[in-house]
């Protein structure tokens, strides 16, 4: 029996693998994904040309320079004095304003840069390029994961994906096709919630691999291995990809309940959001049964916050009560069992009447 | 393991409207119609024994298997419904074999089974094509071939001739002949009153949601009392026939053919008519045929529900 289970369930599979990935309907769905990627992307390819721009100035310049050299410079200084310590600039620009000269020098190590302006011969101005910092930027990529990528992306994707498992092909009017098939109506369930896990875990886990790619690569070669094998960076990634496939089982098990609940899916949707976004100001029993809660607590990187938040921003950001990893992926899992063991009874009852859709 | 299809005191509300009332059924394997204007609960009757609705009330057994169990249903019924949409990106033939497959067929099986089935309503040129491009005809077809494809014991056809041309009508009427002299249940909706009438073993007539009347339409004929049996008679003297018809109390009205040949007669009493017109024949008058003029589904469907929404 289980074996025909299993050849019924890789059928479903079959039929609905097609229907998933290329559905006109599900396009905003690969946008919504690849959204942070563009992001990360973008921001390696600034990134990258900043590097290449301060390679350039440092190749010009007279001396090579360190970056305590550069923090040496301060105002007040005569150009003598700075162009005795650092030797002439790899860029220099003048010009003057109501008889007052003024010069801009450009110095860089390499990777960070040097900017100074003078009037008549004296440093009035000094910046020093921003030291990117992995600490800062792992911060800044666990806040796009949390806040945009896993609440709204994932979210809203597999509502896309698993709420039309059932929803859709009423709307279609071919849901007849699956019900009047000598099969199990729970195993069709289970085999329509793995089309959707296997189609949501191939987008969303994909887009995440490559925010982190692209995360990576705009970090330079010493940089990406510091961060990579020092910082955690490794192990962070692979945690930001399980966190991505176990949102995608949790969010699907109650989109796929959803779709067969609900003709309007307005409204399991906003019902969700609200109670995953209420997550922290609920009881402890009920946090529990929220799939936010476990995801938090497997999240690699916690986003501070910084002084002078509000209390109420600041719970939503934190997560007082996290568990441990292996409780985190197990309560994530009962949970998905959990729902589409109630699923299963919906589904035996089900009818048809596409009249009153 | 039962023979019949059997409906008991089964009640389907759908909300406030009603489906079907009180329904008592028990079909037997043949032929059988469900004949009634638009709403009166044909197309509900068989969702129900499909479970594609459940009853609100009674229970229903198809061939002793509880429609709620579709892995077991399904391996003896196949349903073609009225529902005119194929799930997307399908080609005919992967239409019926992912049904096959479904069903736990192997790949070797399931795609010998589909062709056989395309085979049998002469859809094979086409069946590689995307089913989105179909005519009506052609995807009603394709839908037939779908629930003949694991030979079930029980066909239930929602309106399978709609949409065919009458090549194709008559094709597919024999189909459903051979399909049920072979010993299946083959439960046909139809409008198309002459048509049931060629293909029906029984009726099933249906009103606002209650059966009117069900069996052979001899028998259902016999029971509409209020309508006296018209008969039409051939002979060759149809005014002396005429004349001692009319001393029997059960005539009510006797016409004469223009031609002087024949007789069309309504009584109030068929069996007492035919012994009669058996003595006549012994005294004389030669009778060159004898037909019953209102023994159809026309006739019955007419007397029992009215004309509305029916083709002839």
């Amino acid at each position: 029996m289980t074996q025909l289970w299993w050849t019924q369930v890789k059928s479903v599979i079959r039929l609905e693998m097609k229907k998933t990935f290329v559905a006109r309907r599900g396009l905003w769905i690969y946008i919504v994904a690849l959204l942070p990627l563009l992001i990360f992307f973008a921001q390696s390819v600034i990134t990258s040309r900043q590097r290449e721009h301060s390679l350039q100035i440092a190749s010009q310049g007279e001396k090579a320079l360190t970056y305590q050299d550069l923090l040496a410079i301060s105002s007040g200084m005569t150009s003598d004095e700075v162009i005795a310590r650092l030797g002439k600039p790899g860029v220099r620009r003048q010009w003057a304003v109501a008889h007052i000269h003024y010069e801009r020098y450009q110095y860089s190590d390499g990777a960070e840069d040097l900017s100074l302006k003078l009037a008549d011969g004296k440093v009035f101005d000094v910046r020093v390029g921003h030291v990117r910092n992995a600490d800062d930027d792992s911060i800044a990529f666990a806040g796009v994961f949390q806040f945009f990528y896993l609440r709204l992306a994932i979210f809203f994707g597999c509502l896309g994906v698993f709420m039309n498992l059932f929803r859709g092909e009423i709307l279609d009017k071919s849901l007849h096709f699956y019900f009047l098939a000598p099969i199990r109506r729970d195993v069709l369930m289970v085999g329509k919630f793995l089309a959707g896990l296997i189609a949501t875990c191939v987008i969303f886990v994909t887009s995440e691999l490559l925010q982190i790619i692209a995360f990576i690569w705009s970090y330079g070669p010493n940089m990406r291995e510091i961060y990579l094998y020092q910082n955690h960076g490794l192990a962070n990634s692979a945690a930001y990809l399980g966190v991505t496939a176990l949102a995608c089982l949790g969010y699907g098990a109650f989109f796929l309940a959803a779709g067969m609940l609900f003709k309007n899916p307005i409204v399991p949707a906003a019902a969700i959001l609200i109670w995953e976004t209420m997550n922290p100001f609920l009881p402890a029993l009920l946090m529990k049964f929220s799939v936010i809660y476990y995801l938090k607590s497997l999240c690699p990187v916690d986003i501070p916050t910084p002084p002078g938040t509000p209390p109420l921003l600041a719970l939503l950001v934190s997560n007082p009560d996290p568990v441990s990893a292996p409780v985190a992926i197990l309560g994530i899992v009962i949970l998905a069992l959990v729902v589409l063991y109630v699923s299963s009874f919906q589904v035996r009852r089900m009818e048809i009447n596409y009249t009153t859709e | 393991m039962s023979d019949h299809i059997v409906f008991d005191d089964v009640s389907k509300f759908y909300g406030e409207i009603l489906g079907v009332n009180r329904v008592n059924l028990s079909i037997p394997p043949g032929v059988t119609s469900l004949v009634g204007p638009n709403g009166s609960g044909k197309t509900t009757l068989m969702n129900l024994m499909t479970a594609l609705v459940r009853p609100t009330r009674g229970r229903i057994r198809v061939l002793g298997l509880d429609p709620a169990e579709p892995e077991k249903l399904f391996k003896v019924v196949g349903y073609s419904t009225q529902f005119d949409s194929f799930p997307k990106g399908l080609t005919g033939f992967q239409f019926v074999y992912s049904y096959l497959r479904l069903g736990g067929y192997d790949s070797q099986t399931a795609d010998q089974l589909a062709w056989r089935a395309i085979e049998r309503v002469n859809l094979t040129d086409a069946a590689t094509r995307n089913a989105a491009g179909y005519s009506k005809g052609m995807r009603q077809r394709m839908r037939l071939a779908q629930a003949l494809s694991h030979n079930p014991r029980v066909l239930v056809l929602d309106e399978p001739l709609n949409g065919l041309d009458p090549l194709a009508r008559a094709e597919m009427i024999a189909l459903f002949r051979s399909v049920a002299t072979e010993g299946c249940h083959v439960i046909i909706s139809s409008h198309i009153l002459h048509e049931v009438d060629a293909i029906s073993d029984q009726v099933v007539l249906l009103s606002n949601g209650y059966v009117v009347a069900e069996g052979a339409i001899h028998s259902v004929r016999n029971e509409i009392r209020e309508h006296p049996a018209q008969v039409l008679v051939r002979c060759d003297r149809p005014r002396d026939l005429a004349a001692k018809m009319m001393q029997s109390e059960h005539i009510i009205e006797i016409r004469v053919h223009n031609d002087e040949r024949g007789l069309l007669i309504k009584t109030r009493d068929a069996d007492n008519f035919y012994l009669m017109l058996n003595r006549l024949a012994l005294n004389g008058i030669e009778i060159e045929s004898v037909a019953p003029a209102d023994d159809d589904v026309n006739s019955v469907y007419e007397y029992l529900i009215g004309n509305d929404e029916v083709v002839r």
